[in-house]
């Protein structure tokens, strides 16, 4: 970056300044590779981006970077997978892979080889009141260092850390994840880890296992999963083309919103996010006046069904379909539907062989309800606000739906295509984000 | 039968010369004694002045010049190493990653150093200052990064010293500061100076631009300082080389090793002419230079610009070879010093008969093992070590400590030395009456060497090595993974 555009950038209000390090593990990590098993597989096109929002007070700002770091040390100790790098054995052996010419040749893994996680610390020129109430579309991007795997896996991080402090003196942490290596409950996990080895709390045990089995691969005839959309074939550069731009767009539902919401559509007796879900679809729907929405894929995050693999994608992958078209259904109808008629295709969607991408295969709801996100506290002072996108989503879009900090409302991030962000913005304006 | 040798060290080797003396007194005294007690008595009744002067008085003032006029003794009261620390590990994977966003490093460059890396003998553990963590490197490599270095290094270092040897600041009363490519205004004994409040008289010298054989330059000067320092006096010695300012931005191969070996370190030596509470005693210090003469040898570590103007350290191709040749002088003045009669003749018969009857015999290699129990090697890097493994015909439980320190520790130049005696006695190898040679290679070319004798071996592990020692020692294999 010149030094014009980087005034420019400050004098905008804009992210700049952006300084990289990187962080590795305290000690020599013993085990060589990290399986990653199907389901993490299957997830490689898709990346996380979670940004943590602490407003400023004496405990933020005498948090200087060296705070931040000295606790990832010891922490990648325990992590080492998310410290090391994706490898295909064809990278390794090109010899071997003709050879063997079968599937497990090209499999890709972790190497553990403690090359570490990428740091970034940056400067917004706006105080985190302004940045909140200016809401810019895909502010998300801004704060978590927008890089995906590829095109050199060898020099790929898994991880990026972005500190951005603004004028105010608050912090915006933000986390840029390859979803391969967990889903977003291990990703919240780790983090919480390591907030509190900085407590200096003793943190929890985790348990990483590095040896993944391949499960049986689908036969070959079986038709693709309704959940998920076939891509590629990818090279180097893991992420799936799309047409469009698609950006990040968080808005908060605040609980009386949520209650006015259910006695609305009390008929569904359907949780909060299947109702949200619900007015999403039939939103976007109305948007898309070209396109019929009749298949949504949902991706739900059960906390209590979880093997214990502190690195895992455990997430269930379904689908839903409606035989009428969405903008004339009722929106407690299709929360009802979202309750009941889900087809779960998790061990499908894991099995399946090829590139494919799962959010915005088809307009995609993912259940974030239960996931821990305000546990991430620096120096005892809780997030202010979190919000949660993903990069590399399809066209179709995808919505996430998050508990906000008091766990009474939900904040909700529509990963879509940029041009239809205005119009979503002013259609849950004037419905579901109406202040009653 | 080690106590025969260690005396038979002690007499014959290291007292030569008293013990001549003593020998041509006994034989007059026992001559004296042939006269019987008549003859003796009439013969002192005889005396005159002059007899007097030159039987009595003038030996007796010879003996007192001389006692007079040996230089002291001086001693190591103890040493200190930088502990580096974890949040400064640069493993392999993450040097050559770093090296990739490097805007300045071409592919051709990338290429040649991950080989490099993997043959060089260095391990996943070494640090590299916090400057050069970020990314692009060089950006980062300012000045004020290079006194933080140096600071963050030898301030530890000191302080790990003053702690164990319970000396307050101002008993030091001579500094001496060797880093070779970090010279700034104030010099960097006045950054010590200031830090620790040492004296205003204090005599203090900063060595830079000497190469990775300072360290034993710097003892060298210490001692001589010494000499004239009152009895008693402390001096300080401080080896380290800062690594922050010096990155090679260019693509040139022979200067783009110092970027893949050098690695962060420094030690802080506490010497005394007093030996309360020494560790060690120092019976030798031995430079060489080779550069006169020699041009290969002047230019065989040389800094200078590449064709793009970047500056970096030049190693030559032909550094085996030299280093080879500066050993082999500094064998030439040290062996008489510490070698037993038995060797030295050997080695004298092998080189008269080699330079002046031109027999085509293998020159004899003295076997040092006779004079030295420990052996610290500069850890230049791995070919050094192999090489002068191969000169000196040393087993390699001898040259282990080099080879531990240049894995666990990379090349931290003029302080290697001093990490190396920390593993020995982090082994628990050294034992009372142990010598240690240590021998510095440097750019000049320059080879030094020191004998130390060990009084009080270390106490316990607690040093450098505290939290690695007991992974070692490690088989290094010829090309390391990653």
């Amino acid at each position: 970056m010149g030094l014009e555009t980087e005034s420019a950038a400050a004098a905008g209000g804009a992210v700049h300044g952006h300084r990289l390090s990187t962080v590795v593990p305290s000690s020599v990590t013993e085990v060589e590779s990290y399986g990653l098993a199907d389901p993490d597989l299957a997830f490689r096109l898709h990346y996380l981006r979670g940004a943590y929002y602490y407003a400023a007070g004496d405990a933020v700002r005498g948090v200087t970077t060296k705070v931040l770091k000295d606790p990832m040390f010891p922490w990648l100790d325990a992590y080492y997978p998310v410290a090391g790098r994706v490898r295909r054995p064809a990278d390794d052996q090109p010899q071997q892979q003709q050879e063997d010419g079968g599937g497990a040749s090209r499999r890709p893994y972790v190497k553990c080889n403690d090359c570490g996680v990428r740091i970034v610390e940056a400067q917004c020129g706006r105080s985190l009141d302004e940045w909140l109430r200016d809401d810019d579309v895909d502010r998300v991007a801004q704060l978590c260092y927008d890089k995906v795997l590829g095109p050199e896996l060898f020099f790929s991080p898994l991880l990026y850390v972005q500190v951005t402090k603004f004028k105010c003196g608050a912090m915006a942490l933000g986390f840029s994840w390859a979803h391969l290596i967990g889903d977003v409950a291990s990703a919240t996990t780790c983090f919480n880890n390591w907030a509190q080895i900085l407590a200096g709390k003793k943190p929890d045990a985790i348990t990483v296992n590095p040896v993944k089995e391949p499960q049986d691969r689908a036969p070959a005839a079986a038709a693709p999963p309704r959940s998920i959309r076939q891509v590629g074939p990818i090279e180097d550069y893991w992420l799936a083309p799309t047409g469009v731009d698609m950006a990040c767009y968080s808005f908060h539902v605040t609980e009386p919103m949520l209650k006015r919401l259910q006695q609305q559509e009390s008929a569904a007796s359907a949780g909060a996010f299947e109702l949200i879900s619900a007015v999403l679809w039939q939103t976007v729907a109305k948007i898309r006046v070209n396109k019929e929405v009749k298949t949504v894929t949902v991706v739900k995050n059960d906390m209590s069904a979880r093997s214990g693999n502190s690195l895992a994608n455990e997430q269930k992958v379904g689908y839903v379909e409606t035989s009428s078209p969405p903008v004339k259904t009722d929106v407690s109808e299709l929360a009802a539907m979202l309750a009941k008629n889900l087809v779960d295709e998790t061990a499908a969607v894991a099995g399946f062989p090829g590139d494919l991408i799962i959010y915005g295969a088809n307009l995609t709801f993912v259940d974030m309800e239960q996931v821990n996100l305000y546990g991430l506290e620096i120096k005892g002072q809780r997030p202010a606000h979190v919000e949660y996108g993903i990069a590399g989503v399809g066209e179709e879009g995808a919505v996430l739906v998050q508990p906000d900090s008091d766990g009474r409302g939900r904040v909700v991030t529509a990963v879509l295509p940029k041009d239809e962000v205005g119009s979503l913005r002013a259609a849950l304006g004037s419905s579901l984000l109406q202040t009653p | 039968m080690s106590l025969l040798k260690a005396a038979y060290q002690r007499i014959m080797v290291d007292n030569l010369q008293p013990l001549v003396l003593v020998h041509l007194l006994a034989a007059s005294l026992v001559a004296l004694l042939r006269f019987g007690p008549d003859e003796l008595s009439s013969l002192l009744r005889e005396l005159q002045p002059v007899h007097l002067f030159f039987g009595g008085f003038l030996p007796a003032a010879v003996v007192i010049v001389y006692l007079m006029l040996r230089p002291r003794a001086v001693y190591l009261v103890d040493y200190a190493c930088f502990r580096t620390p974890h949040t400064s590990r640069v493993p392999f994977a993450t040097f050559l990653e770093h090296s990739k966003q490097s805007p300045t490093l071409n592919s051709r460059s990338f290429r040649f150093i991950s080989p490099l890396l993997e043959r060089s003998g260095l391990g996943e553990e070494t640090c590299l200052p916090p400057a050069q963590h970020n990314i692009p490197t060089h950006k980062y490599c300012t000045l004020d990064g290079a006194r933080a270095e140096f600071e963050l290094v030898v301030f530890s270092a000191i302080d790990d010293l003053l702690a164990k040897t319970g000396i307050a600041p101002d008993a030091i009363g001579i500094l001496v500061v060797n880093c070779s490519l970090f010279c700034p205004t104030p010099s960097l004994v006045d950054i010590i100076v200031r830090r620790y409040n040492l004296r205003r008289d204090i005599r203090s010298m900063n060595l830079a631009g000497m190469g990775c054989s300072a360290g034993l330059i710097s003892v060298g000067l210490a001692r001589n300082l010494l000499q004239v320092a009152p009895q008693g006096s402390h001096a300080l010695v401080v080896s380290t080389e800062t690594i922050t300012p010096n990155y090679y931005v260019g693509n040139e191969r022979a200067m783009l090793l110092p970027n893949c070996l050098f690695r962060v370190g420094g030690a802080a030596a506490l010497l005394s002419t007093s030996p309360v509470n020494a560790r060690f005693r120092l019976n030798h210090v031995v430079r060489t230079n080779t550069g006169a003469g020699d041009d290969n040898a002047y230019r065989c570590v040389f800094q200078e610009e590449d064709d793009e103007g970047n500056v970096g350290i030049n190693l030559s191709k032909d550094l085996m070879v030299i280093a080879g040749k500066a050993l082999e002088a500094n064998i030439t003045r040290i062996g008489p010093l510490v070698l037993p009669l038995r060797e030295q003749l050997l080695f004298a018969i092998s080189l008269v008969a080699r330079k002046v009857f031109r027999a085509r015999i293998k020159p004899y290699i003295p076997n040092f093992s006779k004079a030295f129990k420990h052996f610290c090697i500069h850890a230049g890097g791995r070919a050094v070590i192999d090489e002068l493994q191969k000169s000196l015909s040393l087993s390699d439980e001898q040259v282990e400590a080099s080879r531990m320190t240049l894995h666990r520790f990379g090349n931290t130049s003029s302080s290697s030395l001093w990490y190396e005696l920390a593993y020995v006695e982090a082994k628990g190898r050294m034992r009372k009456g142990d010598r240690v040679w240590m021998i510095g290679f440097g750019s000049g070319f320059k080879c030094n060497s020191a004998a130390w004798e060990c009084i009080h071996p270390a106490p316990n592990a607690d040093g450098p090595w505290a939290t690695s020692i007991h992974r070692y020692p490690v088989l290094i294999p010829d090309v390391l993974k990653h």
